[in-house]
C-alpha cells in the first residue's frame, strides 16, 4: 500500500501528467484551422511531451536528438504562438482575458483554483517534512498534483468544458512560447561548461592577478568571480563550489584565518545579485517576462540592476568588516 | 588538436553575443554548448556497443566511459524536468483568467483604501521571505504574480492615477509594473531561502564545506543570511516605494 502511494506521488506521474497535457496541447494547435505553423508548433510541443514522459528511460543520447530537433525547429521558426478566436481585441497589450465565453461579474470565488496551486503544494511539502522524506521533491511533486487539483476546481466553478480549459492552457502557454525550455538548455549548458572547466579557468585566471597578502582586493575578487561566474552559468548553485574550492578557502578562509561558515554564506548571496542580472537564469528573468507578456523580454533584469548593483558592494563590504572584527 | 585552454571561453562569448543580439536564445545556448564542448575535445556521442566500429562515426565517439556531448544535453535536459513544470498550472490560470480572475484582483485591492503599488510589492516581498522562512517552496511567478500580484498592483495603480480602468493606464505604467512585480517575487524568493536549515541554498553550502573540509553548524550559516536578508528587504521597500514616487510625479 505505502509502496503504491509512493509511485503514484512520484515525480514520475507529475512528468507523466505534464507530458499528457502538452500532447494536448499539441493536438489542439494542430487542429486550429488559423494557427500560423500548426505542423511545427504542434512537433515541438509533443516532442518535450515525449522527453516529460519517456525522459528518465530514454538512452541520454536519444533524449539529446530530439532536443536537437527541438532548437532547430524553433531556429527554423517553425514554432509560433496561435491567434486569438476572434480578432476584435485590439487591446492585446496586456494580459487580460482570452476573447470567448466569460462570466459578466466575478465573485471572489474565482480565485479558488488559483489558490489550490499553492494550498496543494504546501501540503506534500509539509507531509514529506513530517514523514522524513526528500522536500525539495515533495514541493515538485506538489506543484504538479497542484496544478492537476487547480483543473477540477477550475472546471467545476466555471462549469467550462474540458476543451476551453485546455485550449486556453494552449493559447497561454504558446503565447510564452519556445523560451519556455530555456532553463532546461541553459542547465545542460552548465553541465557542459563544468566538463570543459570553465569554472577552474575563471577562478585561475582571478588567482594569477591578485595579490596574495592583501585581504580587501581578495575579498573583492572572491565576490567578483562569484558574482561573474555566477552570471555566466545563470546559477549561484553552480558557481559556488568552484569559487569556495578555487578562490575562497585557499586565499581566504586558510591564509586570514576566516570564519568558513560566515565567508561561504556571504559568497552565495554575492553570487545571487548576479542571478538578478543575467539572462542565463532564464527561469527567474525571462520565463517570468514571458509569462507577464512583457514587451521587453529583458524589464525584469533591467528593474533589477540597480537593486543587484546596491547588493553587490555591500556583500564586499560586509564579509572584509566582519573577518576584521573577529 | 591541440588548442590553448582558454579556446574553451568561446561559448561566452557566443552567449554574449547571441543574446545582445537577440538571436533566439535556444539556438544562442545550444550553440554555445557545442561549441564549448568541442574546444574542450569532448566527444559527440558516448561509445555504444558496436557504434565504434561504424566508420563514419569513429572519429565523434568517446573513449569508453567517457560520456559525449549530445549525450550530457540529453542527460541535464532530462533531468531538469522540473524548471519546466509549471506548464501544468497553466490551464487553470487561463481558465480563471477569462472567467475574471484578474479583474477580480485589481477590483480586491481597489477597496483597501491604504494599499499602494509600492507597499504591496513590498508586502509580497515580505510574505515570500516569511515562506523562505517556513521553508516553503512554491513557485511564485505563476502560482501568484500573474494570477494575484500583477493586476492588484495594477489596481492600485488605477486608483491612484483616478483612471477609469486599468485598460487606461499609459504602457509604460503597466509594463513597469509587470517587471516589479517578478522582481518583488525574486527579492523575496532569492534572499529568504537561505532563512531556513532545510533549504537548499544552505543545504549547499554546507555540503560545500564538508567537502573542502569544514563541518559547520547549518544555524550558523542560516545566522549568516540574516544581515543580507535584512539589507535586501530594505532595498526592495525602497526600489518599490520609489517606482509608485516616480509614477506619480509624471501624471
Amino acid at each position: 500500500m505505502t509502496h503504491l502511494i509512493q509511485v503514484v506521488f512520484s515525480l514520475e506521474t507529475v512528468y507523466l501528467l505534464t507530458g499528457l497535457v502538452l500532447f494536448a496541447f499539441a493536438w489542439l494547435t494542430f487542429a486550429d484551422k488559423c494557427h500560423p505553423a500548426p505542423a511545427g508548433s504542434a512537433l515541438f510541443w509533443a516532442i518535450l511531451g515525449v522527453i516529460f514522459i519517456l525522459g528518465t528511460h530514454l538512452p541520454h543520447a536519444i533524449t539529446g536528438f530530439l532536443v536537437l530537433i527541438l532548437v532547430a525547429l524553433d531556429g527554423a521558426n517553425r514554432v509560433r504562438p496561435g491567434v486569438a478566436e476572434q480578432d476584435d481585441s485590439p487591446t492585446a497589450n496586456s494580459p487580460g482575458p482570452p476573447p470567448g465565453p466569460r462570466v459578466g461579474n466575478p465573485t471572489n470565488r474565482i480565485f479558488f483554483p488559483v489558490l489550490t496551486i499553492p494550498l496543494v503544494t504546501i501540503c506534500f511539502t509539509l507531509t514529506f517534512r513530517l514523514r522524513h522524506l526528500d522536500v525539495t521533491q515533495g514541493a515538485l511533486i506538489g506543484l504538479g498534483f497542484g496544478g492537476l487539483a487547480a483543473m477540477f476546481v477550475a472546471l467545476r466553478l466555471t462549469r467550462a468544458p474540458l476543451r476551453t480549459l485546455l485550449d486556453d492552457g494552449r493559447r497561454l502557454n504558446e503565447c510564452m512560447g519556445t523560451v519556455n525550455i530555456l532553463p532546461q538548455l541553459l542547465a545542460s549548458l552548465g553541465v557542459i561548461f563544468a566538463a570543459a572547466g570553465v569554472g577552474q579557468l575563471i577562478a585561475r585566471g582571478i588567482v594569477n592577478v591578485v595579490p596574495r597578502d592583501h585581504l580587501f582586493l581578495l575579498v573583492v575578487a572572491n565576490c567578483l568571480g562569484m558574482f561573474l561566474f555566477t552570471i555566466v552559468m545563470g546559477n549561484s548553485f553552480a558557481a559556488l563550489p568552484v569559487i569556495a574550492a578555487g578562490v575562497l578557502v585557499p586565499l581566504i578562509v586558510v591564509p586570514f584565518h576566516v570564519d568558513p561558515a560566515m565567508a561561504a554564506m556571504i559568497t552565495l548571496t554575492a553570487g545571487s545579485s548576479g542571478t538578478l542580472i543575467t539572462p542565463m537564469a532564464a527561469n527567474f528573468n525571462i520565463v517570468p517576462a514571458a509569462l507577464l507578456e512583457l514587451k521587453n523580454p529583458y524589464a525584469v533584469l533591467k528593474f533589477q540592476l540597480p537593486f543587484a548593483l546596491v547588493l553587490w558592494p555591500l556583500h564586499v563590504l560586509l564579509m572584509y568588516v566582519l573577518i576584521r572584527l573577529s | 588538436m591541440h588548442l590553448p585552454e582558454w579556446a574553451r571561453l568561446a561559448g561566452l562569448l557566443v552567449v554574449a553575443v547571441g543574446f545582445a543580439l537577440r538571436i533566439k536564445p535556444t539556438l544562442v545556448v545550444v550553440s554555445a554548448a557545442l561549441l564549448t564542448g568541442l574546444l574542450a575535445s569532448i566527444p559527440l556521442l558516448t561509445s555504444a556497443a558496436g557504434l565504434q566500429h561504424v566508420p563514419v562515426l569513429r572519429n565523434v565517439i568517446g573513449e569508453p566511459g567517457q560520456e559525449g556531448l549530445i549525450d550530457m544535453l540529453g542527460r541535464a535536459f532530462a533531468e531538469n524536468r522540473l524548471m519546466t513544470l509549471f506548464i501544468i498550472t497553466l490551464p487553470a490560470i487561463a481558465l480563471s483568467e477569462r472567467f475574471g480572475l484578474q479583474r477580480q484582483s485589481a477590483k480586491l485591492i481597489g477597496r483597501i483604501r491604504v494599499a499602494t503599488v509600492g507597499r504591496l510589492l513590498f508586502v509580497y516581498q515580505l510574505f515570500r521571505v516569511l515562506m523562505g522562512i517556513l521553508s516553503l517552496r512554491v513557485n511564485g511567478h505563476p502560482t501568484f504574480v500573474r494570477p494575484l500580484v500583477y493586476p492588484m498592483a495594477l489596481g492600485a495603480a488605477r486608483i491612484r492615477d483616478s483612471a477609469a480602468s486599468t485598460e487606461e493606464l499609459p504602457e509604460s505604467t503597466v509594463e513597469r509594473i509587470k517587471a516589479a512585480s517578478a522582481a518583488s517575487e525574486n527579492y523575496g524568493n532569492f534572499y529568504g531561502q537561505n532563512l531556513s536549515p532545510v533549504q537548499p541554498g544552505i543545504l549547499l553550502v554546507y555540503s560545500v564545506l564538508k567537502g573542502l573540509g569544514y563541518t559547520v553548524s547549518v544555524w550558523r550559516l542560516v545566522a549568516y543570511a540574516i544581515p543580507i536578508a535584512a539589507i535586501s528587504l530594505l532595498l526592495g521597500a525602497l526600489q518599490f516605494h520609489l517606482l509608485g514616487k516616480r509614477r506619480r510625479g509624471r501624471e
